[in-house]
């Protein structure tokens, strides 16, 4: 009799490890997938091009470890032509995962970001003055040429036209990611920013 | 639920041995509690004196002692679990052997709860029980607020709803939380993750404020908390438990449902409960995102065959934790601004839905358990228990529809303990534990994993000891992990890293009790040990509001951290963390006056904390970095807990809480540490009041001092701009002065009626503008503001059949 106490209590243990044990063996060896990364911007590039023609005029920043504790090197300086109308475009990568295309990221959520420029006193004719940057100062003159589709200002397209020459101006471009903070009067302090460069101006 | 024994709890809790009351209230009475059947004493029974507000609880042997008695005749209630109540007329000289009949029938919930032998190889600790009664009158709390009101705890938070527990100035995996008697299982890395507990279905919380390493898991650096569900009783009549609760800030309610039944062999139950709180409010704004979601379900079976007992329990709980969106910010100019303004730069109106950034997480545990009563003082638990733990974390981003970190972690143990028959006076636990941890990522994130996948595996084996001689106790534990580390993780070019590492470590304890006539002392010296987690070893890049890179993730290079390599652990100098504890508890009990003095000091080698270090510029302009970083560091403090009872219905509770750290090796300040606490509260428990049975109205002030000892501050201007010049040998700092000290005030009323039990409590009463050092958003915003909670719970318990 005992002996069959015995058996039925063991059938117990074994029915009640059994629940717990069966998920147990997951021991593996995986390393994480490989991810999409385009959060992160390694590099950007402004691309100036005069609109009478002639060669685009480029300058880089990059910051080659991302996040990393690497700081952001600003490659070349701004060298345009004085008195000349030119369409600054934007090519922004993440070079440590080439899949990534930013670009198209930005232009497909246009209504949660904006440009926003700041540069020396009256270095171009038009916009005049210093730019639209800081709070308050969205309505300054920026020539944006792209709209989204709630009619506010994009700035991956603006046109420029330099003044007189000088150099060792500055320019600063400002993209800020404001979702569900993108207005008509939102400012570039609102909403995060995804990138904030500061490059000298040469006007020759 | 008999109603006094609800106010029986309240008191058992404040003052397990004070009874006694101003002259010419002298008469005492003491005996010893046997089981009727057998003639063995009953340890722990609980002795009260009708009409007397009095009580007592036997000790190991049965003898109890209640004084201050205002008549010679009286008449006393006993119990004890698995035992009926036996209610007995006490004339003076009459016999002092008390017996109790083993009880068939019910079992009163409350009742058994009272106290409980302490778990072994912890007697020598101080520790303080929470019960059920305390828990359910805000059953919207978290497990960190819950233990917040303990001398010596306190909580540190991101935000409203992530709150970790914080004793003696430690917290996150130097604190194991024990889910019935099972390591949870969870994330617990940084201070971003609270352990995923629903408070409402715990029956009592334990709270060990000592290195408890050899009992439960070597990183115990700082304590333990055991938090036990529903108790699986046998011979208990149907019951069933409803609650509901509201509060006025954030519009918030919880409903929660148990019921249960325990026959001769059979026992279970069944728990649910629901929660769901809006954006809460602080007195001068709203805190947009601050809501949260919880669901939780329980269930346990037990079934006893002569001396087996097999059981089954399995929880649920999913949450849905809201993380104030203000504190997501990406760029150091919009934290700068945020620092700089008196409120959030984010202010929207009040609203229930749960947006980015946020936590959701579902935990799921289920444990099995046989013990083996072989003998009358010896037996032999198993214990397996599985956890999973899914965790997706939102962030305000591109994608944010895409959680920037999955993760699913699966957590096995198995323990095996054998509590040896007494030999030559040693009563002891020796036992065996194999304890498995996997995390894997799951991929589709948009982002590079910031903890890796890894594998651990621990094997255990530890043995506590005690024997008794008078009325003095030594204890000694000692115990043997054997850990390996396997470690695949990503680059941010997706290239992979692999590291794998492993430890042997011995943990020890020794311990001894001293029983007074009115009072106690307690001493322990225990040892414990960590290894760095892989958040600690690995993360890289933004976390929130700042960058921040593991041990292993940057490298000195100039003096400066450089970042582009992942270090092995064996090439590195990272050490595990070793603390020793030495804690000692006085306990006196004088008139009607106890106090309790706890005094400790605890010495880390290599203790882990992440520190603000530099300004890196990447092309969302500077950012403010963060390095995990090593040190020996030192803490000293003292808690002390003074209660009277001025009358049979007043009385008082004065709480003081004195932390002191270093940074002994370098010399230097130690951050995020808590600050010094005081607390008063004044509690009129006036028993049968207007026609109910109980009321007890209670009234609650404390003040925390600011963090004098906090490091010195380095505007993050003055980072951004290059004015101050740091490096990685450089004096540690924080961007921004350790906030001011605060004032609070919380009022409290709960009754008792028929089957019904509830009350109203104002927690900010004075609705007081402040910020706590140890809340992460103490950068951003304000705490919350006055919060009126109402909560009623009904209570049924079917017949006994007997008695």
């Amino acid at each position: 009799m005992k002996t069959i106490e015995q058996i039925k209590n063991l059938r117990f243990i074994a029915l009640l490890f059994m629940a717990v044990a069966v998920v147990s063996c997951s021991d593996d060896d995986e390393a994480p997938e490989e991810e999409n990364l385009p959060e992160v911007f390694t590099n950007v590039t402004l691309i100036f091009t005069p609109t009478g023609g002639g060669t685009a005029i480029t300058a880089e920043a990059e910051d080659p470890d991302g996040e990393g504790l690497d700081d952001l090197e600003v490659k070349d300086e701004i060298n345009l032509a004085a008195n000349t109308m030119y369409t600054l475009t934007f090519n922004v990568e993440n070079r440590l995962d080439p899949d990534a295309d930013l670009n198209a990221e930005i232009l497909d959520e246009d209504n949660e970001h904006q440009i926003f420029f700041a540069f020396t006193n009256d270095a171009f004719t038009s916009p005049m003055g210093d730019g639209n940057l800081g709070a308050g100062n969205a309505d300054d003159d920026i020539n944006y040429s792209d709209m989204d589709e709630d009619g506010n200002p994009v700035g991956l397209v603006s046109s420029w036209t330099t003044g007189a020459a000088q150099t060792g101006a500055s320019f600063q471009v400002n993209l800020q990611h404001q979702p569900g903070a993108k207005t008509a009067d939102s400012d570039s302090t609102d909403g995060d920013t995804d990138f904030n460069l500061t490059f000298v101006l040469n006007i020759q | 639920m008999k109603l006094q024994n609800i106010l029986f709890f309240v008191l058992m809790v404040w003052s397990p041995l004070s009874f006694a009351q101003q002259d010419p209230c002298t008469f005492t009475i003491s005996g010893k509690v046997l089981n009727a059947n057998t003639n063995e004493p009953i340890p722990f029974a609980v002795v009260k004196v009708e009409g007397a507000e009095k009580y007592a609880t036997a000790d190991e042997d049965g003898d109890f002692k209640i004084d201050g008695l205002c008549s010679k005749n009286n008449t006393l209630i006993i119990s004890s679990l698995g035992y009926a109540n036996s209610t007995i007329d006490y004339k003076e000289g009459s016999a002092t052997q008390f017996y109790l009949q083993q009880d068939v029938t019910g079992l009163d919930e409350v009742t058994i709860e009272a106290e409980r032998l302490k778990e072994v190889g912890t007697e020598s600790i101080s520790q303080v029980v929470l019960d059920q009664a305390e828990i359910k009158n805000i059953p919207t709390q978290s497990l960190g607020t819950a233990l917040s009101t303990i001398q010596g705890v306190t909580f540190a938070s991101v935000g409203n709803n992530v709150q970790l527990p914080v004793i003696h100035g430690l917290s996150g995996n130097r604190i194991l939380v024990l889910n019935n008697g099972i390591k949870h299982g969870f994330q617990n890395w940084g201070e971003e993750h609270a352990p995923e507990i629903d408070i409402t279905s715990a029956s009592r919380i334990t709270l060990i404020k000592g290195a408890s390493g050899v009992r439960y898991g070597s990183e115990a650096l700082g304590g333990a908390i055991l938090v036990e569900s529903t108790a699986l009783d046998l011979n208990t009549p149907f019951y069933t438990n409803l609650g509901v609760s509201g509060e006025s800030n954030g519009e918030g309610f919880n409903t929660n449902l148990k019921v249960g039944s325990g026959s001769e062999n059979w026992s279970y139950y069944v728990n649910g409960s629901f929660t769901q709180i809006g954006d809460r409010t602080a007195p001068d704004y709203n805190l947009t995102n601050s809501g949260k979601e919880e669901t939780a379900l329980g269930a346990g079976l037990l079934h006893r065959r002569d001396k087996w007992k097999f059981s089954l329990r399995y929880s649920f709980l999913d949450q849905n934790l809201a993380i104030l969106r203000t504190s997501f910010l990406t760029s150091p100019e919009a934290f700068i601004r945020s620092i700089n303004a008196d409120e959030p730069v984010i202010i929207e109106p009040l609203s229930r839905e749960i947006t980015e950034p946020n936590q959701a997480t579902q935990h799921h545990l289920a444990k099995a358990e046989v013990e083996w009563q072989y003998a009358e003082d010896a037996k032999l638990t198993f214990i397996g228990g599985f956890q999973l733990n899914q965790r997706e974390e939102f962030d305000v981003r591109r994608n944010a529809d895409l959680p920037i970190v999955d993760l699913d972690l699966v957590t096995n143990d198995y323990q095996l303990e054998w509590k040896h028959p007494e030999w030559n006076g040693l009563k002891g636990l020796i036992g065996v534990q194999y304890f498995s941890q996997n995390n894997d990522n799951n991929p589709g994130t948009f982002n590079t994993p910031i903890v890796p996948n890894y594998n651990i595996e621990r094997f255990s084996s530890f043995i506590v000891e005690k024997i008794s001689k008078d009325r003095n106790t030594f204890e000694a534990g000692l115990r043997l992990d054997f850990e390996s580390n396997d470690v695949r993780g990503l680059e941010p070019n997706n290239e992979v890293f692999r590291d794998q590492f492993d430890f042997v470590n011995v943990t020890a304890s020794l311990g001894y009790v001293r029983e007074f006539e009115n009072g106690s002392f307690r001493s322990n010296i225990g040892s414990a040990w960590r290894t760095a987690n892989p958040f600690e070893l690995f993360s890289f890049g933004q976390n929130r509001w700042r960058l921040i890179f593991g041990l292993l993730r940057f490298q000195e290079v100039d003096g400066e951290p450089n970042t582009d390599n992942v270090e092995r652990f064996d090439d590195s100098d990272v050490q595990p963390e070793r603390g020793y504890k030495f804690i000692n508890e006085f306990k006196i009990n004088k008139n009607s006056n106890q106090h309790v003095v706890t005094v400790y000091s605890n010495y880390i080698e290599n203790y882990i904390f992440d520190r603000p270090i530099t300004v890196t510029t990447t092309v969302r302009g500077p950012s403010l970095a963060f390095i995990y970083d090593q040190a020996d560091a030192l803490f000293l403090g003292a808690d002390y807990n003074w209660r009277n009872d001025w009358t049979k219905t007043i009385s008082t509770d004065l709480g003081f809480s004195y932390l002191w750290s270093r940074n002994i090796g370098d010399d230097e300040a130690l951050i995020n540490q808590p600050p010094i606490s005081t607390s008063l509260s004044v509690q009129w428990d006036q028993g049968e009041f207007l026609g109910l049975s109980s009321s007890i109205l209670k009234l609650r002030s404390s003040y925390t001092f600011e963090q004098f000892q906090a490091p010195r501050t380095v505007p993050l201007e003055s980072l951004v701009d290059g004015t101050a010049d740091v490096t990685l040998d450089s004096e540690i700092f924080d961007v921004l002065d350790p906030p001011e000290g605060f004032f609070l005030l919380d009022l409290s009323w709960n009754f008792e009626w028929k089957n019904f039990s509830g009350g109203i409590a104002a927690q900010n009463l004075l609705n007081t503008s402040y910020r706590s050092y140890l809340n992460d958003l103490r950068y951003f915003a304000d705490e919350p503001g006055r919060n009126i909670i109402l909560s009623l719970n009904y209570q049924f318990q079917a017949k006994k059949n007997k008695n």
